[in-house]
């Protein structure tokens, strides 16, 4: 019993990857900006729309994290409890890159760029009926004060669900005491909950991404996006849970609970996929011109590979090869599909956020990548710091036991 | 041996000190009993409007669909409506038997079968509406596409409606198959406890010859998984198209890309509904209540609240677009037509947002879920909002069309458009009695199967279990 590792020590060269990864980033995202940062206006747009589309996809991925802790939380699991710590962990990225999505949003907006936010140019509006009908919700002023209470309440009530867990480290509970602190987390799961369809459900990706194409609006867009961003994150959740593995931690969770992640990725990306076609399929049947011309260079003009790509790994691939059984208990094969699935909704934000900056030509290349590694290396640094900070296990959590002996 | 095991914080499933003996005692007793008096009543009245249900109907094939007051826009009104709410009320059954099944939900053991059995009865009536709606209805065989000698008269595969036809058809099949497979070993408990020869005759042609045998348990098991990965896509895939039937056009206030997944949500947030006015009445009737706990009902309840918030996510959010969009006409229908409480039909928007999205919230409270009265009362609340909603998408929309001179005279049903609704009532209650007097309202097999984990007695011996160190109980009992 003394075998076992509760506490990740992080490896060294773990540390040096990850600062290797953000330095490669930071040298990238100088070369950009010396290269396309003092382009043409629509090179400058690119550029910080590179930035815009991976800040806000690894805010929303890790905040999904937080999201499938406060799903389990009502929903009275017991499965996940043995590995908890992990998308704990993941979530705790939330106010960093919350900030730097903040910060990036917020430049975007005072700085007027009206390439990225056509919303912004106020002479554009003044002559469009539309925009200016739209006024009331695309504004510095909302999109300010809204954007700062997502961040700001996503990360306070993330905060919150990690604190009251950390009880489960402390003493043995008895059952009253394990009532009250599973109704505890049941309450401030269920805030996190509706902040979450207030914002991640509805409004935010409306105002960050869909207001890009500022005339063009599908009901559909904030939930499609939900599905995108949650099956990255549980991707990344069953990264992390393998990785813990390897090294011989989580000696409490075993293949059934790898299993169980990999029916998330695999019931989730089914999700996605109805959302898309959902969505796609409405606006090509009822073939609106007003409606279609978001689809339109999606399809038939320059983006056309990256738009058959996404469905291609996001959909045919999970479809495919996680539906076997054997496939979600495999732990090379849920890693490999847990990094083609994170991509695979890498490029569909960056279809979504530079298919509408960049119609013509699809600029993904060194860029992109180099500033995916600036975040990637952000991430493998800080969530291994917060898997180091608290022990793997909650041991005293009153549904532990249950994940110990959990079957799928 | 695999540990039965779970946590003492979790309310025991089946309440008593029970052996499995005594759970084929409790659920079969009823069946074995005569009915009530109260079955009888219950029993007749549905058996009245069933009738007058098939006289509004003879009236509707006789005189023609004028019987209705359907009339130039409004093409669909109680008829369409009527079937959306019917399609939405089934899905609970599939929810609770196939993807509660998919995330082991103990809990569905208690309510499963009475929730499939309403299924199957609620896709019956709403198959009748567009059945009957053609008018011809000797001609209701046109819509199967097959190789005929009419010419060139084919179905319109491009057409949701014929969507419909397969997506309802195929999903009324699987769940039939579903919910009978289930039956096979409890027909066979009740068959070896009959005590007349016909009844051992009945149920033993009913129970397809099941003995019990491992190999049996063993394709019934995984029957019961092959056919929830069907259900599953099924399910959504049949409110979906009813969505498409909507959703497909060009109309304002139906063309919307959020149709799909929040006619799922609705579908099954009414179904939950309907399960929980069946149940609250089934439990104490047949004295159910160590089965149907209040946990069976307060678990029902989240499910209520959760998706009656979805449901009211979208239609904020349609209502949102109404103006985001500055689309004049989806403007004019969200705004004018619907959340203006003094247009026609403004009544009927305000009717399903104070039903649907403002009362469940009433569910945050853990006092109301567990409160029988309240529950039954929301139930019913529920179910009157999620017409509402129908009534509120099919009618608004249609009575004022794109050229005002066509404008419809308000509508309202007549007598025979009510009585044919009336009369599926009649249908589903007179399947209902009758289910709950000759089959097992309750999965005695998934009951035992339950029990030894979630039993109040067997989770009371856990004690040392509970005790134990993590490190402990894992050395002991983890494979």
């Amino acid at each position: 019993m003394a075998s076992i590792k509760e506490q990740f020590e992080i490896p060294a060269k773990m540390k040096t990857w990850s600062l290797a990864l953000i330095a490669l980033g930071a040298l990238s995202l100088i070369a950009g900006f010396i290269t396309k940062g003092s382009g043409s206006e629509e090179e400058k747009a690119v550029f910080i729309g590179t930035i815009m589309y991976n800040t806000v996809f690894w805010t929303m991925i890790c905040n999904a994290a937080m999201f499938f802790i406060c799903a389990t939380t009502l929903a009275m699991g017991g499965f996940q409890q043995s590995f908890r710590r992990v998308p704990e962990a993941i979530s705790t990225l939330v106010p960093i890159f919350g900030s730097i999505t903040l910060v990036v949003l917020l430049y975007v907006v005072f700085s007027g760029n009206h390439h990225i936010y056509h919303w912004l140019d106020t002479k554009a509006v003044e002559n469009d009926e539309i925009l200016k009908g739209k006024a009331g919700f695309l504004n510095v002023k909302f999109f300010t004060v809204w954007t700062i209470l997502t961040i700001g309440l996503w990360s306070l009530l993330g905060w919150r669900m990690r604190k009251l867990n950390s009880e489960a480290d402390e003493a043995a509970m008895d059952n009253e005491q394990g009532a009250s602190f599973i109704w505890r987390n049941t309450v401030s799961a269920a805030l996190f909950i509706v902040w979450f369809a207030l914002t991640v459900g509805s409004t935010v990706p409306w105002l960050w991404i869909m207001s890009i194409d500022a005339h063009w609006y599908s009901t559909m867009f904030s939930w499609y996006n939900f599905a995108s961003t949650f099956v990255s994150g549980m991707a990344l959740i069953a990264l992390w849970v393998i990785y813990l593995k390897n090294k011989g931690y989580l000696e409490y969770t075993n293949q059934e609970h790898l299993h169980d992640i990999g029916k998330f990725i695999f019931a989730f990306s089914i999700f996605w996929t109805y959302l898309w076609f959902s969505q796609y399929m409405l606006i090509w049947y009822s073939n609106q011109p007003e409606e279609t011309i978001y689809f339109k260079h999606r399809v038939q003009g320059p983006y056309k590979g990256i738009f058959f790509l996404n469905l291609i790994i996001n959909f045919v691939c999970p479809l495919l090869i996680l539906m076997k059984r054997s496939a979600k208990r495999n732990y090379t094969l849920m890693t490999f599909m847990a990094v083609l699935i994170i991509f695979g909704h890498w490029i569909d934000f960056y279809q979504e956020f530079i298919g509408s900056i960049s119609k013509e030509h699809v600029t993904l290349g060194w860029l992109d990548f180099g500033i995916l590694s600036f975040f990637v290396g952000l991430m493998i640094f800080f969530v291994s710091k917060a898997l180091a900070s608290k022990p793997l296990v909650p041991k005293y959590h009153p549904f532990l036991k249950e994940s110990i002996i959990h079957h799928t | 041996m695999h540990l039965k095991y779970e946590s003492q914080l979790r309310e025991p499933l089946v309440y008593g000190s029970k052996t499995y003996h005594d759970v084929t005692e409790d659920i079969v007793r009823p069946i074995e009993a005569k009915p009530s008096k109260l079955w009888y009543i219950g029993f007749y009245i549905a058996i009245a409007l069933l009738l007058f249900g098939v006289y509004s109907l003879y009236r509707d094939v006789t005189y023609g669909i004028g019987q209705w007051n359907l009339n130039k826009t409004i093409g669909w009104g109680w008829d369409i409506t009527n079937f959306v709410w019917w399609v939405g009320i089934g899905h609970a059954g599939t929810l609770i038997s196939a993807i509660l099944l998919l995330f082991r939900q103990g809990w569905r053991t208690g309510v499963n079968r009475a929730a499939e059995a309403m299924t199957i009865f609620a896709v019956m009536c709403a198959g009748q509406f567009p059945i009957w709606h053609m008018g011809r209805v000797w001609m209701a065989f046109f819509v199967l596409p097959y190789a005929n000698t009419r010419g060139p008269v084919w179905v319109n595969f491009n057409s949701p409606l014929l969507w419909d036809v397969f997506a309802i058809s195929t999903y009324f099949t699987v769940s039939l198959l579903f919910w009978y497979s289930g039956l096979l070993p409890d027909m066979a408990t009740i068959r070896d406890r009959a005590f007349t020869k016909l009844r051992k005759r009945l149920y033993g042609i009913a129970s397809f010859g099941w003995n019990g045998s491992t190999k049996h348990w063993q394709r019934h098991e995984s029957l019961a998984l092959v056919l929830a990965g069907l259900s599953t896509p099924l399910v959504l895939s049949v409110h979906t198209i009813v969505s498409f039937d909507f959703a497909t056009s060009v109309i304002p206030g139906w063309h919307t890309t959020i149709f799909p997944p929040y006619f799922v949500a609705g579908a099954v947030f009414s179904g939950f509904a309907m399960v929980q006015s069946l149940m609250v009445i089934v439990r104490k009737v047949f004295g159910m209540e160590d089965y149907i706990t209040m946990g069976h009902i307060e678990a029902m309840n989240k499910v209520i609240v959760l998706t009656g918030s979805i449901v009211g996510v979208a239609y904020l959010t349609e209502l949102f677009m109404g103006w985001y969009s500055q689309n004049k006409y989806e403007g004019y229908t969200f705004w004018y037509s619907r959340a203006n409480l003094f247009s026609p039909y403004g009544w009927s928007y305000w009717g399903m947002m104070a039903c649907n999205v403002l009362s469940p919230q009433i569910f945050w409270f853990r006092k109301m879920r567990r409160n029988l009265f309240v529950t039954f009362f929301m139930s019913v609340i529920v179910n009157i909002g999620m017409w509402f909603e129908r009534f509120v998408i099919i009618v608004t929309s249609l009575y004022r069309d794109y050229l005002p001179s066509s404008w419809a005279v308000y509508y309202s049903p007549t007598i025979w458009e009510i009585g044919f609704y009336l009369g599926t009532f009649g249908l589903f209650f007179t399947c209902f009695f009758l289910f709950a007097k000759y089959f097992p309202v309750i999965a005695i097999a998934e009951i035992k199967y339950v029990l030894k984990t979630s039993g109040e007695s067997f989770k009371d011996d856990m004690d040392k279990q509970e005790l134990m160190k993590a490190e402990e109980f894992a050395h002991e009992y983890a494979h």
